[in-house]
């Protein structure tokens, strides 16, 4: 393979994943109305294009024509780097989750449908969901405004918070695949008849994965945690003063971290792109159990929104610390031992 | 003194997850049930006898205005949202209004002038929309005040079986 047809490749590859996670993102939004709607007995938006199905494209075009105000006594740099820090880590984060196996056409592998098969991939992911955090708090400081400042401060508490249970537990998936790979760790969980299976099928991290989902809920501020929106009490919590294309920002990067997060949730705890009883499968069948398993997951994130009422503040932080944080460490405790005297 | 007694919770609500799969199982059945959503402009109102909606003017199976602008429902209406000139007619009622105006944007729907008019000239009509870009152009004239007997036919019905009920006996 040349210099340049591996260029050519994982360009094609980047292409491919990225506008593929920004138009889901897209369209999670129409489908969060649409559920919503449903789970409310009313039909949900349908005017514009078939199902409704343009409607991320009408709102994207509003977005861009509407006025944007900059609130007086606003630090002006920050508030506009704030949009840009909060919908991009999770853009970043995209590079590194495999969506399917080594894809074969016509006899020739173009390596598996990631970015960038970094073998540090959790660590990075890491990393960079540490970084997320600075979109809010920023947005909410430079707003100058006291709703703004509230919610981001609340949604840094929630984030570093449930962070280290989302590690916690991730940890324990690294001790049980033995890599940090995300490749990796799929491929380890892959065979169905093993032990270790489906990390989450075989039940030795069913713990981890209820904790790491809840997590979850919780780092990208989706309900019921989204304290750093909460509008019965802050407006809009730390987007309150945003407009237009500036809050759209906000909110393609919430939908792009629910679908990677959800495609991570997949890729940790339900073994990928592999079928049950077919490990051999072909990468197409693979690339579609994983879309399928992430759309799930979505789906999940949609539904709780609509069933649960919020949190209070205290309680977010109770079960944070005094339940999550220590089930976590005992669960990397007992998995490190196990692992350690197999 | 009020004293709370707050019921004790069980293991299973403490764990909040199974009752959280608990609500999340209604709201999904939820899912699947009929919608309540009228698609308004396809799906419209349902419109009843009793139905009052804008003012129309009557237009007999003769072609000719009904109205002979004695001004009794101008009178009558509390909006002041009436105006007519009259004018005189070659047809056996003699008189017909020249300008009969409403303005739909004063018109409060209250059905007086239907109840003053003593020819059975003026009825709330089943018509709700109204919806224009201009004040003037919701200035309606006779000739979108105009609307068959046909038209109204239900309505006139309802007054006149409503009417019969007030009726009482004469005395002489």
């Amino acid at each position: 393979m040349t210099t340049l047809e591996g260029f050519l490749i994982a360009l094609a590859k980047t292409v491919v994943i990225f506008l593929g996670v920004v138009n889901v993102a897209a369209l999670m939004t129409l489908a969060e109305r649409k559920f919503s709607a449903w789970m409310q007995y009313r039909i949900g938006p349908n005017r514009v294009g078939p199902y409704g199905l343009l409607q991320p494209l009408a709102d994207g075009v509003k977005f861009i024509f509407k006025e944007e105000l900059t609130p007086a006594g606003a630090n002006r740099f920050m508030f506009r780097a704030a949009p840009i820090l909060a919908a991009l880590p999770s853009m970043m984060t995209i590079a590194v989750i495999p969506f399917a196996p080594d894809i074969v056409i016509g006899g020739k592998n173009f390596g598996a449908l990631t970015i960038a098969d970094l073998d540090i991939g959790i660590l990075y992911i890491l990393a960079l969901g540490g970084l997320a955090i600075y979109g809010v708090i920023l947005g909410g400081w430079a707003s100058n405004s006291k709703y703004s400042l509230l919610g981001s401060l609340r949604a840094s508490a929630q984030m570093i918070s449930y962070e280290l249970t989302l590690i916690l537990t991730i940890l324990s998936v690294v001790v049980m695949s033995g890599s940090l790979n995300l490749r990796e760790i799929v491929e380890a969980q892959s065979d169905i008849t093993r032990w270790n299976a489906w990390n989450v099928h075989a039940m030795p991290q069913f713990v981890a994965f209820v904790l790491f989902v809840v997590a979850t809920f919780a780092e990208t501020n989706r309900h019921p945690f989204d304290f750093s929106e909460c509008e019965p009490e802050l407006v809009g919590g730390f987007h309150t003063e945003y407009s237009a294309m500036k809050w759209a920002m906000f909110y393609i990067g919430e939908y792009s971290a629910m679908t990677v997060m959800a495609a991570l949730t997949v890729v940790l705890f339900l073994g990928g792109w592999s079928v049950p009883f077919w490990p051999d499968a072909p990468w197409y069948v693979g690339l579609a159990a994983m879309l399928a398993k992430t759309g799930c997951f979505l789906f999940l994130f949609l539904w709780v929104r609509w069933t649960l009422p919020r949190f209070r503040f205290d309680q977010l932080m109770r079960l944070g610390w005094k339940v999550f944080l220590p089930l976590a460490l005992l669960n990397l405790v007992v998995t490190g031992a196990v692992v350690s005297l197999r | 003194m009020v004293i709370v007694k707050r019921k004790e919770l069980s293991l299973a609500e403490k764990l909040y997850l199974p009752e959280v799969l608990r609500g999340l199982s209604v709201t999904f059945r939820k899912m699947f049930e009929p919608k309540v959503t009228r698609q308004y402009p396809e799906e419209p109102l349902p419109k009843t006898e009793v139905t009052r909606g804008q003012p129309r003017l009557v237009v007999n199976e003769d072609d000719a205005i009904a109205c002979v602008s004695c001004g009794l429902c101008e009178a009558a209406c509390p909006a002041y949202a009436i105006t007519i000139d009259g004018g005189e007619t070659d047809r056996a009622i003699e008189r017909e209004p020249k300008r009969f105006d409403i303005d739909m944007l004063r018109c409060i729907l209250c059905g007086f002038c239907e109840e003053a008019c003593p020819k059975d000239a003026i009825y709330m009509s089943d018509e709700l929309e109204l919806a224009d870009y201009s004040r003037e152009a919701l200035i309606y004239d006779i000739e979108k005040l105009k609307r068959p007997k046909a038209a109204l036919q239900k309505r006139i019905d309802y007054v006149n079986r409503i009417n019969k009920r007030w009726q009482t006996p004469s005395s002489t």
